[in-house]
């Protein structure tokens, strides 16, 4: 068959359908443009992380780094240059640090180091070589973060560092245009000495980073080794993309994981709204064979349909995926910028581009052949046999087909719960397989009731609703509100649930005490910043405060997992907040973590060590110590994970007395805000610290939980406007196509009252069968999805079944998809009878 | 008309039902059909018409029996086979309610034509003589929705004429039109038919069929009752 014949044939039916092919089109446009946006918004951020280290570190081979934010002598830096074969070592000192400026503040990651990095460095740093580096006195840093500060150049800024609050002199615009990534990161670079002076680290650095031939890595490994004595970390020099790479995991996975669902909801609306033109199709293809066209030149016709369908889908989907992931799904690192020095930045590979469009082109065959397969692939036979032994054929095959998905989806839920997308898939499946069945069975039950009635408009509605013409149109118009259902009630309600974990755990470690005092800084908001803590007597002496404790965390790198250390005095009551044990009891974790000896340790951790409860980890802090393990927890959501142990067994372990936060706990009758007030004023202006109360911290928590969850919220509202908006252009679509129906049914005498109500009547039963059942499907959904977040990202979920939210859903999708049915529904009927009446 | 286009032999097919016994749509039919003829079957409904179309067409296989047009065994055709049969040696005319919407007529009759080798523009082309022919040239640019029943029954003519067929099925072409519109449409189909040495079935409960038919058969549970021609059933007034 010749291409033109097909595009001829493509064109003059598209003038017929053209409306149900917009609606294909909007449907896969939505779920290649959820794909690409989140395939972007992760690319963005694991990308952003690798050309910011590739582009400081350059060709650097190693690094040595300290365990704490206290580091090492800086005399090692000489030992390191003797080593064997060791090239280059460069010398980095690296702080926690906020700039204020008049116009606001911005934490950075403050690096010292000199001018060597220049030197050995990669492109980002190569403009160093152009200043005088080691003689500069101030602080180089990004020029967005200049610009948020309001500072234009060369002015005096205030820098909070631990306690303290310093004056440093400020450069933005030298990194301005050339330095590419470093330019959108928090990265402050200084010269290492006064880096030193700034943060009173004198004498001390974090890390060295060895530039040396690959042929002699044993031999400079081996020599690390040796000066590292067991207590400095010694690993590649860009090691931070995979500590990086593990920490965003959970969060693609999780976005990943709600994308392909929403994207699944996207394709279904598009196969539901092909579904309303089965019939056209179908009757094309009895012509076509009637007149001799083979198989094959009918699959090349509805193939072309498919490609041309899903093209433009597909360039839609970009054209609006592309303006989701810069408006909407921004690629801000979020939480994960207080442990990585990354900065937004959008980045769009070809993978992303190429992955989206083949699943819009893949939905597109799908959708316009599959439901004709039968139609295609059929020996007459079918056609003309007894259609009760079909039906009763069809029934059986639609229950076993369903039960079956259902079996698979709950094998999946109990032994595969990292297969969560196609256990989703498989329900979706089993969801439209069953749907028939509840329809017809729903149908059944109301001609019974009806015939009490005696209305015409029942009586109409259960005709049309049985008649064989209309099957393809009603399952389509019913499952499209029940995948909308789904889809919109599973999304929801597991966000939810990952909400209020993460909800649990601000308010568990929050309400610990009445105030926390912590070193100022966005990236402190886990309190994992070390001060010296000489304050601590000086509030203990203020009247308001009744108790003090010194609550000490940081991050710790196990592997290559930049784990979050939490370590409240031993005296709290309750350290662990509800519901984030995943094995152990609580009671008996409570009593060992006041033991002291003993950690608590995220389950992921512990089963990629294969740990259990009772086992001895010697946990690889700057002293490594053994601890038993007295309980497996959530990641607390922290990706990475976590690990839980009192503040006195952590200050043996780090070999610091440091806290990085005061709990101030006040006398009986002082409010937090009052106590607050006075530790601030006792505090004085130059003060380095914050003072908040727990309700304050614990709102700073959930919004720090909320901005990691942006883009699944996002993700979220999009699938319910996306689900409102198909359900309006599948009623409209139907509406449309019924009026020479009704033409033909006001011939037969029925008024505009009773078509109307008929219409109602009809719609009401096919989104009744469809949301609800949609909504029960989507519950269990909820158990896949949640069950998923916890086991395979370890985020901490409180499930709850979300029994109001498939209420809501339900009532909003049927009760706009009935308004649109009432409204252009009573225009339909005014349909003139003539129209039915042509010749 | 003495040379035989096609020949029946023996031809039966039942279906199966949830129920009871396989109906016996046809049972053992055998007739011919000689070029440029016009066979008129005529039967109540469920008395297997359309089945025996149907197993001319190799649209369905016959349980036992065999199909012969131009010497050839259609029966024994593969599916690709039988589609190019379909296509090039045969003709299908039915009622008019599957016209592509959106279509215009010229795109309508061309339809078979744009399976061929010909290109759209060319099948297009080659239509329009045709279209002339049944009266459509007027109305070439209409869609189906624009066109009277009597006027779309001309499209499903001219397309099922388009390729030149040795043999027509027309399959009850006068089912939707009124009395006068019916006797157009097969007047028309007879003439255009005879005109162009194309043989015809025309399965119909029509009694005016019989007047513009050569032969007339009854078919009643899938067997010929008579094999003779029978007018019995053509009004007193007809041709």
């Amino acid at each position: 068959m010749k291409l033109s014949s097909i595009v001829r044939l493509y064109r003059v039916r598209l003038r017929a359908r053209f409306v149900q092919e917009l609606f294909a089109v909007l449907g896969i446009a939505i779920g290649v443009a959820l794909l690409f946006a989140s395939q972007v918004a992760s690319t963005s951020l694991d990308r952003s992380a690798q050309q910011l280290t590739r582009g400081v570190l350059g060709d650097m081979r190693f690094q040595i780094a300290a365990r704490d934010a206290h580091g090492f002598d800086e005399r090692l830096l000489a030992q390191v240059h003797a080593i064997p074969g060791v090239s280059m070592a460069v010398p980095v000192l690296e702080a926690n640090a906020n700039v204020v400026g008049p116009d606001g503040t911005r934490s950075v990651d403050l690096v010292g180091t000199d001018p060597r990095l220049a030197g050995q460095g990669g492109q980002l740093v190569r403009s160093l070589r152009a200043l005088r580096f080691a003689k500069l006195k101030a602080l180089i840093v990004p020029a967005p973060i200049a610009q948020a500060i309001g500072d234009s150049s060369l002015q005096r800024i205030d820098l909070q560092i631990g306690e303290s609050t310093v004056s440093a002199l400020l450069v933005p615009q030298l990194l301005k245009g050339a330095a590419g990534g470093l330019a959108g990161s928090s990265i402050a670079l200084a010269p290492l000495a006064y880096a030193q002076a700034l943060t009173g680290l004198q004498g001390r650095l974090t890390s060295i980073f060895v530039s040396s031939p690959p042929a002699l890595d044993r031999q400079v490994l081996a020599g690390l080794r040796s000066a590292g004595a067991g207590s400095l970390n010694i690993r590649p020099a860009t090691f931070n993309e995979a500590l990086f790479d593990r920490a965003a995991r959970p969060t693609n996975q999780s976005t990943g994981l709600f994308s392909a669902i929403s994207a699944l909801v996207g394709f279904l609306f598009a196969f539901n709204a092909l579904l309303l033109t089965v019939p056209q199709r179908r009757d094309l293809i009895e012509d076509l064979r009637l007149d001799g066209y083979t198989r094959g030149m009918i699959v090349e016709v509805l193939m072309f349909d498919a490609l041309v369908l899903g093209v433009v889908a597909c360039a839609a989907g970009l054209a609006l995926g592309e303006l989701l992931s810069s408006v909407l799904f921004d690629s801000n690192p979020g939480y994960l910028s207080f442990a990585f020095p990354i900065g937004p930045r959008r980045i769009v590979t070809w993978t992303s581009v190429a992955l989206a469009v083949a699943g819009g082109l893949l939905a597109a065959f799908i959708g316009v052949l599959a439901p004709l397969r039968g139609a295609i692939l059929s020996r007459r036979d079918t056609f003309f046999s007894d259609p009760a032994y079909r039906s009763a054929r069809r029934t059986t095959w639609l229950l076993v087909g369903g039960v079956s998905c259902l079996l698979a989806t709950t094998v999946i839920l109990l032994a595969a719960p990292a297969a969560a997308i196609a256990g989703v898939v498989i329900l979706a499946a089993a969801l439209l397989l069953l749907l028939p069945l509840v329809l017809d069975g729903l149908t059944l039950a109301f001609d019974r009731l009806q015939v009490r009635f005696a209305g015409a408009s029942s009586y109409l509605a259960v005709i049309e609703l049985r008649s064989p013409g209309n099957r393809a149109r009603s399952i389509g118009v019913a499952a499209t509100g029940a995948i909308a259902v789904f889809g919109s009630v599973a999304i929801q309600t597991a966000h939810g649930d990952l909400q209020e974990g993460l909800n649990r755990v601000a308010r568990g470690l929050n309400a610990t005490t009445d105030v926390w005092v912590s070193p100022a800084s966005e990236a402190n908001s886990l309190a994992t910043t070390p001060f010296h803590g000489v304050v601590a007597a000086q509030v203990a002496a203020l009247p308001a405060v009744r108790s003090i404790g010194l609550y000490r965390g940081s991050f710790l790198d196990i592997g290559d997992r930049r784990t979050w250390v939490i370590a409240p005095p031993r005296q709290v009551a309750r350290p662990l907040p509800r519901g984030q044990l995943l094995e152990g009891s609580t009671a008996l974790a409570t009593r060992r973590f006041h033991e002291g000896g003993w950690i608590i340790i995220s389950r992921a951790i512990a089963q990629e060590r294969n740990l259990h409860v009772g086992d001895l980890f010697t946990l690889p802090a700057p002293r490594p110590t053994p601890f038993r393990i007295a309980a497996l927890s959530t990641n607390f959501g922290w990706p990475s994970g976590a690990i839980m142990l009192n503040a006195d067994d952590y200050a043996r372990a780090w070999g610091s007395s440091d806290p990085s936060a005061l709990l101030v706990g006040l006398q009986p009758g002082i409010s937090p805000a009052a106590g607050r007030s006075e530790i601030r004023r006792a505090l004085g202006s130059g003060s380095g610290l914050e003072v908040q109360t727990a309700a304050e911290r614990e709102r700073d928590f959930r919004a720090t939980g909320r901005q990691g969850l942006s883009r699944l919220t996002q993700i979220s509202a999009l699938v319910l406007i996306a689900t409102v908006l198909a359900m309006s252009a599948t009623m409209g679509a139907m509406i449309w196509q019924r009026r020479p129906r009704l033409a033909e049914m006001k011939v037969d005498g029925f008024s505009r009252d009773v078509l109307w109500r008929a219409l109602l009547w009809e719609s009401g039963l096919l989104l009744g069968a469809g949301c609800s059942l949609g909504a029960v499907f989507g519950l269990y959904g909820q158990v896949i999805l949640s069950h998923a977040l916890v086991t395979v990202t370890g985020f901490p979920v409180a499930f709850s079944p979300g029994i109001l939210i498939a209420l809501a859903s339900f009532v909003l999708v049927t009760a706009t998809a009935m308004l649109i049915v009432a409204v252009p529904g009573a225009l339909a009927t005014r349909v003139r009878p003539a129209l039915s009446i042509r010749d | 008309m003495c040379a035989l286009v096609l020949e029946l032999r023996g031809l039966v097919k039942h279906f199966a039902v949830a129920s009871g016994e396989p109906v016996r749509a046809v049972d053992g039919v055998s007739l011919t059909v000689a070029r440029g003829e016009l066979l008129a079957l005529h039967g109540p409904s469920g008395s297997g018409k359309t089945t025996l179309l149907m197993l001319i067409a190799a649209l369905l296989p016959p349980d036992a029996g065999s199909v012969i047009l131009d010497g050839r065994d259609v029966c024994a055709f593969s599916a690709r086979d039988a589609a190019r049969y379909r296509l090039v040696d045969l003709g299908f005319v039915r009622q008019s309610l599957n016209l592509i919407a959106g279509a215009d007529v010229v795109d309508n009759a061309a339809l078979k034509l744009m399976g061929t080798e010909l290109g759209a523009r060319e099948a297009r082309r080659r239509v329009r003589p045709l279209l002339d022919r049944l009266g459509l040239a007027d109305r070439a640019s209409h869609r189906p929705e624009q066109l009277s029943m009597g006027e779309r029954q001309r499209v499903m003519i001219a397309r099922a004429l388009s390729t030149d067929p040795k043999l027509v099925l027309a399959d009850e072409p006068t089912g939707s039109l009124d009395t006068q519109r019916g006797s157009e449409v097969l007047e028309l189909l007879a003439e255009v038919c005879r005109e162009r040495e194309v043989s015809v079935v025309l399965v119909t409960h029509d009694p005016r069929a019989a007047s513009y038919a050569d032969r007339v058969h009854v078919l009643r549970d899938g067997r010929l009752v008579e094999d003779q021609p029978d007018r019995a059933f053509a009004p007193i007034d007809a041709k």
